[in-house]
């Protein structure tokens, strides 16, 4: 019982304290207001006016002064970086043609890689234990055994892809591609020449003068790497709208070979894309889904281990695979630290940023045993957007960051129903809060990102306006059958 | 003159995907086999369907595909694999969406020319098969080979554990796909899903069945090992043919009097070890309609008490016609037997003892692809013990059937190697070859 009650007393205590801290101005304000009220009732308004003109105040220095006041106003209009909205996305639902189960997958693993057991006997532990579900999609050259990689599959699977993100985007915003200032395809490991952007205006006949840009190589977090690039395009061109593709090509990064740190991303990689539209058009205000507030990114490529911890390169037989280190979740973790002790102060709620200052100060000063103070950044956020790269990223996240299983449902269901989509998976689990019905104005979500190189990328987006579950979009079929419990491991 | 050498075989390019289910069936869900079931694990249903080039048009491979995708969210369990039970060791079917396999192969005849050259080994060219096991809950159910010939047509290759289902089952299988293909470009309406019925076995003194013989445990590899190598061949029956048995044989249907015919060219083959009991399958016709997947087919067993070698055609057809009683219907008969000790013990049923079986009814033709039926579909069992089997399947026929050459009926024989050349000297000798 007392223990009950003290870790009660204990909340109030610091609801209290954040009450205070947070609304510090307002309260050091009110009481001010109040005293200038009461000294203004005293006077009386005869003596407020003798105190006006005893200030001798003449025309010219009146008409200087509101100049003055003008201009610096403007000044601060015009250097005020402009609001970049994101008006609607798109995210791609492969066909069912494409359905992966479980025991399919093991199947053809057993038949692709007949010479080596311990491999099939490696990946069947993984799949167990991955957190996807029995309906994610691989593109169909892979569906054959052995899989079938040539270039013009490869490049079917990205016209699909790409093609039926951006169909979605056009309907659901009526965008008609003439009016496409700015357009950003990020695809990792699929670059082929001409680019995806160039294949993306010849389907579409995009204007002449576009500005597009491809950015590949740059992994799972090149998708918000995309928005920061969007975002910066669209402080220098006036009234624009920016189109940003988000996708990850499956068909030739299939590894084929046997060694089991290249063998991982097979198990969790699965075909997905999302198509974004970004404008800074004050029209477009009213009708946005978002509006962008933070990008902050980190890149840890200083260092060695982390430069090497996701590594594409040949094995021993030949067959280009992606290495993924032991060191992954320490070298994400470093990451994760750096990035959040910079979007702290961007982000948290003046308590959170004095209690972690008191204690750094103390742990610095006073004694290094104490516990550093993680901030509580479910007071900076509503919902959380967590890159789904596996169940171990998410689990580490979770630990991290404090946050409950309501937090991280998005991201764990977004695995589940989805897989590993690379770039895009960010915007299946935006979709998922939003056809769960919970996003509401002014609600604020974070997407973190990571991705090989080694790098940490996030950026905060702020609900413009409450969104209705939408009727369409990538959930629209089994959003009632989730949540679902994920078992530790699955029989297979 | 040399021919000019093959640089590759008559079907070549062969490409292996799967196929299954576009829903989750669900975890946990299984299918348990029933005795009739597991006395028919050592055959296979094999089936060739011939398409020409104008029936095909417009169709690739990947709307088979998502035809077949749409299908076999209600034929799930054809996309499962056997599992044993832990306790009894029985096998069922865990219904894990694992799919059927998908093959893809080129051909460089013309429809016209495999048709003119065919045979039971080219034929195996057409139906990629395996047997279940070693590795039982790795081994697909069903085969589906699609050949693309020089033409443009196409022949469908289906291999079918007949565990599953009969040659009945097949055929509804395979029409219901046909129909699925004709909605797939349309918002397909879902299709009754196949029931699977079960046979209530009727308590019975437990009497040894006739129609199933026990053989030797196959462990966890599902094949018939016969004592002789088994030849398979086939022959047409014309109109001509037909209407010279009606003058022999009273009025019995044409089935009866194929049976009764080749029934005494056997026996005279195998003068000395005659076959005195044999089988007889049929569809039932209580179970009519159109979706139902299971061994639900009437099998029935024959037994002439008198020489039939030497014996009369029309005493021999009216045999086989007025044995329509339920007491020889073996089917709970089989069942009792195998439930038993759990289905622990192996048994077969095709050339347990002479099998003939009844696929007139089955629907063959009942599957159009753009509005075209096929221009040939041939049924064939695989893993047929050593008595022998004869399917006998029906014909497309136009407004050409009183044309005396019509082909009108196909007539399969697996016979042991030793046999077939005896009796195709026989069945000249009947001019019927």
């Amino acid at each position: 019982m007392p223990h009950f009650s003290n870790s009660v007393k204990l909340k109030y205590v610091k609801l209290g304290y954040q009450y205070l801290v947070n609304h510090i101005l307002t309260l050091t304000l009110i009481p001010v207001m109040a005293g200038v009220l009461i000294e203004v009732l005293r006077l009386g308004p005869a003596e407020i006016v003798n105190l006006w003109n005893s200030l001798h105040f003449d025309l010219v220095q009146i008409l200087c002064s509101c100049f003055f006041i003008i201009f610096v106003a403007t000044v601060y209009f015009m250097s005020k970086p402009r609001s970049i909205y994101l008006v609607d996305y798109a995210c791609y639902k492969p066909p069912v043609t494409c359905r992966v189960p479980f025991a399919t997958f093991m199947e053809h693993s057993r038949l692709n890689l007949s010479n080596n057991p311990k491999s099939v006997e490696f990946q069947m532990r993984i799949l167990e234990r991955s957190g996807l579900g029995e309906e994610t999609c691989l593109p169909p050259a892979i569906h054959y055994i052995p899989p079938t990689p040539t270039m013009e599959a490869a490049r079917g699977e990205a016209e699909i892809v790409i093609f039926s993100a951006m169909d979605s985007l056009f309907k659901k915003t009526g965008l008609k591609p003439k009016d496409i200032d700015i357009l950003i395809v990020n695809c990792s490991l699929f670059s082929p020449t001409p680019s995806l952007s160039a294949m993306v205006i010849n389907k579409y006949k995009l204007r002449s003068n576009i500005k597009s840009f491809n950015l590949s190589g740059m992994g799972c977090s090149a998708g918000l790497i995309s928005i920061d690039l969007a975002r910066d395009l669209l402080q220098v061109h006036p009234n624009s709208n920016a189109v940003v593709v988000s996708t990850e090509i499956i068909t030739p990064n299939y590894y084929q070979g046997k060694e089991r740190a290249m063998l991982l991303p097979n198990c969790l990689f699965r075909m997905g894309g999302a198509a974004i539209l970004l404008s800074n058009r004050r029209s477009e205000r009213r009708r946005a889904k978002y509006r962008l507030v933070h990008v902050v990114r980190t890149h840890k490529g200083a260092d060695d281990k982390a430069y090497r911890c996701v590594f594409e390169e040949e094995d021993k037989e030949g067959n280009v695979g992606i290495s993924l280190s032991k060191d992954l979740m320490a070298i994400a973790g470093e990451a994760l630290k750096s990035n959040i002790t910079t979007i702290g102060p961007l982000v948290l709620p003046a308590s959170e940023q004095l209690l972690f200052l008191l204690t750094l100060i103390g742990r610095k000063i006073f004694n290094p045993k104490w516990k550093p103070y993680i901030p509580d950044f479910k007071q900076a956020f509503e919902h959380f957007c967590i890159h789904a790269g596996g169940r171990a990223v998410i689990d580490e996240l979770q630990k991290n960051l404090q946050l409950s299983a309501e937090h991280v449902e998005a991201s764990r269901m977004t695995l589940h129903r989805f897989g590993n989509t690379s770039s895009s998976s960010l915007w299946y689990e935006m979709s998922y809060i939003e056809a769960k019905g919970r996003m509401k104005k002014g609600d604020r979500v974070w997407q973190i990102a990571f991705g090989s190189g080694f790098k940490c990328n996030s950026a905060v987006w702020k609900c413009n306006r409450t969104i209705k579950t939408p009727k369409d979009g990538p959930w629209a079929d089994c959003i009632h059958r989730y949540p679902v419990h994920i078992p530790e491991v699955v029989k297979l | 003159m040399v021919p000019p050498q093959q640089d590759h075989d008559l079907v070549y390019n062969l490409r292996l995907s799967s196929v299954g289910p576009g829903c989750v069936t669900g975890s946990d869900v299984v299918h348990d086999l029933s005795g009739l079931d597991l006395t028919m694990k050592l055959h296979y249903l094999k089936a060739v369907y011939f398409f020409s080039s104008h029936a095909v048009e417009g169709l690739t491979i990947m709307n088979m595909k998502e035809a077949m995708f749409y299908l076999l969210n209600d034929y799930y369990i054809t996309c499962g694999r056997i599992k044993r039970s832990e306790s009894s060791g029985r096998p069922y079917i865990k219904c894990n969406d694992c799919g059927i396999r998908f093959v893809e192969g080129v051909c460089d005849e013309t429809v016209d020319e495999w048709l003119e050259t065919d045979d039971d080994s080219k034929r195996n060219l057409l139906v990629y098969h395996r047997a279940i096991g070693p590795e039982l809950s790795f081994s697909p159910l069903v085969y589906l080979q699609v050949t693309q010939f020089k033409c443009g047509g196409i022949s469908l290759g289906l291999s079918w554990a007949h565990i599953l289902g009969d040659a009945f089952s097949v055929s509804n299988f395979i029409n219901n796909w046909g129909q699925h293909m004709a909605m797939v470009n349309v918002n397909s309406s879902p299709a009754l899903a196949p029931r699977s019925l079960t046979n209530t076995a009727k308590p019975e003194a437990p009497s040894e069945p006739l129609s199933a013989k026990q053989v030797n445990h196959v462990g966890d590899l599902w094949v018939l090992a016969n004592n002789c190598k088994m030849e398979t061949f086939s022959f047409n029956l014309t109109t001509q043919h037909l209407s010279n048995l009606q003058a022999k044989i009273g009025s019995v249907s044409a089935f009866d009097s194929i049976c009764a015919l080749l029934w005494r060219a056997i026996a005279k083959v195998r003068e000395g070890f005659e076959p005195q009991i044999v089988t007889v399958c049929r569809k039932d016709p209580c179970h009519d309609d159109n979706n139902v997947l299971g061994n639900n087919q009437i099998i029935r067993t024959i037994k002439a008490s008198f020489l039939v070698g030497e014996s009369d055609l029309n005493k021999l057809a009216t045999l086989i016609a007025n044995d329509q009683g339920q007491v020889c219907d073996e089917r709970n008969r089989i069942e009792a037997a195998v439930e038993k000790d759990n289905g622990s013990t192996d048994y077969i049923v095709y050339g347990s003892n002479l099998t003939f079986v009844n696929l007139e009814n089955a629907g063959l033709y009942e599957l159009e692809l753009n509005g075209e039926k096929p221009k040939l579909a041939y049924y064939s069992i695989q893993g047929v013990g050593d008595e022998g089997a004869v399917l006998i399947l029906p014909l497309p026929h136009g407004s050409a059937a009183e044309n005396e050459g019509e082909p009108r009926y196909l007539v399969n024989l697996t016979l042991p190697e030793g046999q077939v050349f005896k009796l195709k000297a026989e069945l000249k000798r009947a001019s019927l070859l």
